[in-house]
């Protein structure tokens, strides 16, 4: 019998939703005095912050509300935006928009590192008395029936083969009231309340995309600190979602990336390859070139909008921030949204708890709380936007065009696929002309502006506890015999990772290797998957990337 | 009455079982500490502890001379039956660890374990013990009848504040041991070997790496190693693949290493290998493929197939090595 621990809300996961939702309850008993509630936060890294990743340009409007002191006590809002630039690039050259469009403007946006945001917010918590539990993940849900009554953090202290080391410590069951799963993209946890539970019915399926992204140091001067760059078109194709961005920090530093959306067709596609050819464009490596590569890192990102967003509370239960899906896809924006929705479900979870239901009769609250603030607001207007893409990149823009005239009134709600089942065979796509390189839009990597995965890796601080059970669990049986030849498997390209790797070795059959402790934690190969047959569980606690100051 | 297990090896008390008597004289209030000793010839023991019990239970057995979880569970379990203690104190020890949670069991008795402070005394105590490595403790209390089991982490409380007085009384007590229920067969105590092999200290070191091709071949690695007094080392896939086994591993999830000479065959030279090496005076590659970013770090390079160039490197190096 595992070991229990009482708390009134366990909130999972210490990211911009996790500690909004933390921060808040402690804020309202504060106000409203009351029995004292017991709060925890659980995070699977080490320290908070270590596993966040995002570009990042911040809607400062949510974080004011939380801590309407926080500029005076200095939060880490980075730079403030002054430009922002759109281009549409080709093979060689770039096409700058002659204006940019309104949810592209960043005027009075700040472009942060989440990083050291998260980690302010998170001794913000703890100086409320919030108990955070950094180091352990969720691994399991607890339900009574249809009831969520906590969750079972991961053991520690297991061998690669499953046996007990001598340091073995079992998971304990956190007992909760109200469970807040904040667990980012794909979280494993929210996974399985969704599914259990049957929260998507009816809803459209979820769209994701992974977004990869570098820290460099450049010479100052080359792009003014505050400007915003994004683009479209190469290397990505017209049936393929996606773009670059560089943001200009200060004292020569540069956030680059590039996100492909998680819907594409060609097999042999690879996103971190996208990325090289990005930053190989003449616009690009002029920037980069001579600069040096501080940190690396990648994580998908919810981009399905309102329409795939699951219901977001259960007995017991409530979702926020991007394991819900509140993204808005059209601004490239979600911090503001995690932060709020993280709040408005505290809101929900103490009312609740004050009132003595934490029922989904009594936490339906938090549903009319989103459906009257800004997060209905920005996000049902735009609810088609990323399934409009479906279409292509053309076909996406006008009918963004006219979202924006519109509103998104007067629209036939657009029905999405689950983007892995966009994934076409190599004899669909490529016929009898299977390219020999095994990777679409190959490229050279000359170490210096581009890198292969396991520098990448490097470059993400990711370090795992090498003697432990593989914590992506894949049934390999399909590997080998029919996704290898049918799709040749993908998944040794859209992980970033390196983690699938397909060892051909004479005199033994092809087999994929797992580099399991390669994980940088950004839960593409659950999402793409064809088969659908890789679930991504929390790894023991500790483990992961370490994406300081990104 | 609270009864106090001393542990002890060779006739030797563990200081942990006064840390013990320690947090049972705090937790007893009005109640009698009492401790026991388990063991074979240990009766000097028991009244090393007199001074700091009401009273000492000698419990000797050839079968308890040398640990066993087995025979130690059944002699604790005979003697909580025979006494009726309100609580069981135990040193957090790895023999403890090792015993108590199947006592526990056993006698249907509530176990909280590595305390750390408590609160309150005699059947009103609360326990505070740690949770999630430490980040958080938590107070706990016993559910239940007795006996109550209370384990104590080691250096929690104090060995020196243990009060002494007149020495209690010392009771032998038999504890009838079933031999034939004792599944576990002791063996001498020994220490595990250090690491077999320290390639920090290596002056030379021959990794080898995935262009090694097959398991079969690091032989030849071995060879070259052998004429030129070296160390074998191996980048990841080869560790992983368990070629080699962990401990020759080198690179940012293995060792660091700093020999004087480095020969890297087959070794395409990831930034995770090179963060382990790159600190060697001077560094030899073969590799087939001149990309390979080993040649980046490498003083002598050759681009070649390894199977040719390492057994003519050894045939060379044994020629040298007669002609001296």
């Amino acid at each position: 019998m595992p070991e229990t621990l009482d708390v009134d809300v366990l909130v999972v996961g210490a990211g911009p939703a996790g500690l909004a939702a933390a921060l808040r309850l402690a804020q309202l008993q504060k106000a409203h005095g009351g029995p004292p509630l017991s709060i925890a936060v659980l995070e699977k890294a080490r320290e908070a912050g270590a596993h966040s990743l995002s570009g990042a340009v911040l809607d400062p409007s949510a974080i004011r509300e939380l801590v309407p002191d926080g500029e005076a006590t200095g939060i880490p809002l980075g730079t403030p935006v002054r430009r922002d630039q759109l281009y549409y690039l080709t093979e060689r050259s770039k096409i700058r928009f002659p204006f940019v469009p309104p949810p592209l403007r960043n005027h009075g946006h700040f472009i942060v590192s989440l990083n050291e945001l998260v980690r302010w917010l998170s001794e913000r918590v703890e100086a409320e008395g919030v108990d955070l539990v950094t180091g352990f993940g969720g691994r399991d849900v607890l339900f009574e029936g249809a009831r969520v009554v906590g969750v079972r953090t991961g053991d520690r202290g297991l061998a690669r083969d499953g046996t007990k080391k001598p340091t073995f410590e079992p998971g304990v069951d956190i007992l909760a009231k109200v469970t807040i799963f904040c667990d980012g993209v794909r979280g494993n946890l929210t996974k399985d309340v969704v599914r259990r539970l049957d929260l998507a019915e009816d809803r459209e399926p979820e769209q994701f995309a992974i977004g990869l992204k570098e820290l460099w140091d450049v010479a100052p001067g080359r792009l003014e600190p505050g400007t915003v760059v994004h683009t479209m078109g190469h290397p990505l194709r017209h049936d393929e979602f996606g773009g670059g961005f560089i943001y200009g920090l200060a004292g020569g530093r540069l956030s680059v990336g590039f996100v492909a959306g998680l819907d594409y067709h060609d097999p042999l596609f690879d996103p971190h390859m996208a990325f090289n050819r990005f930053k190989q464009h003449p616009f690009v490596s002029g920037l980069l070139t001579g600069g040096t590569l501080i940190r690396a890192g990648a994580k998908a990102l919810p981009e399905g909008g309102w329409n795939t967003i699951p219901r977001p509370y259960m007995d017991g239960g409530l979702i926020a921030g991007d394991a819900g899906g509140y993204l808005n896809s059209m601004r490239l924006k979600g911090i503001h949204l995690a932060v709020r929705t993280g709040m408005l479900a505290a809101e929900a979870a103490f009312e609740a708890i004050r009132a003595g239901d934490t029922s989904a009769a009594g936490l339906k609250r938090y549903q009319d709380l989103i459906d009257a603030s800004p997060v209905r607001a920005e996000l049902y207007p735009v609810r088609n936007i990323h399934q409009s893409f479906g279409y292509g990149l053309f076909a996406g823009l006008a009918f963004s065009g006219l979202s924006l005239l519109t509103r998104g009134r007067w629209m036939e709600d657009l029905h999405g696929k689950a983007g892995h089942e966009r994934l076409k065979t190599l004899a669909w796509y490529y016929g009898l002309d299977v390219p020999a390189s095994r990777t679409s839009i190959a490229t050279k990597i000359d170490r210096t502006l581009t890198f292969d995965k396991p520098t990448s890796v490097h470059y993400s601080g990711t370090a795992h506890e090498e003697d432990q059970p593989s914590h992506l669990l894949v049934h390999t049986e399909l590997c080998t015999s029919v996704c290898g030849p049918e799709y040749g498997h993908p998944c040794v390209r859209f992980c970033p990772a390196n983690v699938y790797e397909v060892v051909r070795e004479p005199g033994h059959p092809v087999r994929l290797q797992i580099n399991a402790s390669n994980c940088v934690h950004c839960k593409t190969c659950d999402i793409m998957d064809p088969y659908q047959v890789i679930t991504w569980v929390p790894p023991e606690g500790g483990g992961g990337p370490r994406y300081n100051g990104m | 009455m609270i009864l106090v297990v001393a542990e002890q090896r060779d006739g030797t008390l563990n200081r942990a079982t006064w840390e013990a008597l320690a947090a049972a004289q705090q937790l007893a209030g009005e109640i009698a500490v009492k401790a026991v000793v388990f063991g074979h010839s240990v009766g000097s023991l028991a009244e090393e502890l007199a001074p700091a019990a009401a009273e000492v239970f000698l419990v000797e057995h050839p079968l308890l001379g040398t640990y066993t979880p087995d025979a130690f569970t059944q002699a604790l379990q005979h003697v909580v039956a025979l006494l009726g203690p309100a609580y069981v104190v135990l040193p957090h020890s790895y023999q403890t660890r090792d015993f108590a949670p199947m006592a526990a069991v056993r006698m249907g008795a509530p176990l909280i374990t590595d305390v750390t402070g408590l609160t309150g005394t005699g059947a009103s105590a609360a326990f505070v013990r740690p949770m999630f490595q430490g980040k958080l403790t938590s107070e706990v209390r016993h559910q239940g009848e007795g006996p109550r089991m209370v384990t104590v982490q080691i250096g929690a409380f104090r060995a020196d504040a243990v009060k002494k007085g007149n020495p209690g009384r010392v009771t032998r007590l038999e504890a009838p041991i079933d031999r034939a229920a004792i599944r576990q067969t002791p063996e001498a105590p020994f220490r595990e070997a250090k690491q077999a092999v320290d390639l920090g200290q290596a002056e030379r070191i021959v990794a080898v790496g995935r262009g090694i091709k097959a398991q079969q071949h690091i032989a030849l690695a071995e060879a070259l190693a052998r004429a030129m007094s070296a160390e074998v080392a191996a980048s990841r896939p080869i560790c992983d693949s368990g070629w080699l086994p962990m401990d020759r591993q080198i690179g940012s999830s293995g060792q660091t290493v700093a020999p004087k000479l480095y020969v890297a065959l087959g070794i395409s030279g990831a930034i995770q290998h090179l963060v382990g090496m790159k600190g060697s005076r001077t560094i030899v590659a073969i590799n087939k493929d001149a990309d390979a970013p080993i040649f980046e770090v490498a003083d002598y390079g050759i681009v070649g197939d390894l199977f040719e160039v390492v057994p003519a490197l050894i045939s060379e190096l044994e020629k040298q090595s007669t002609d001296l």
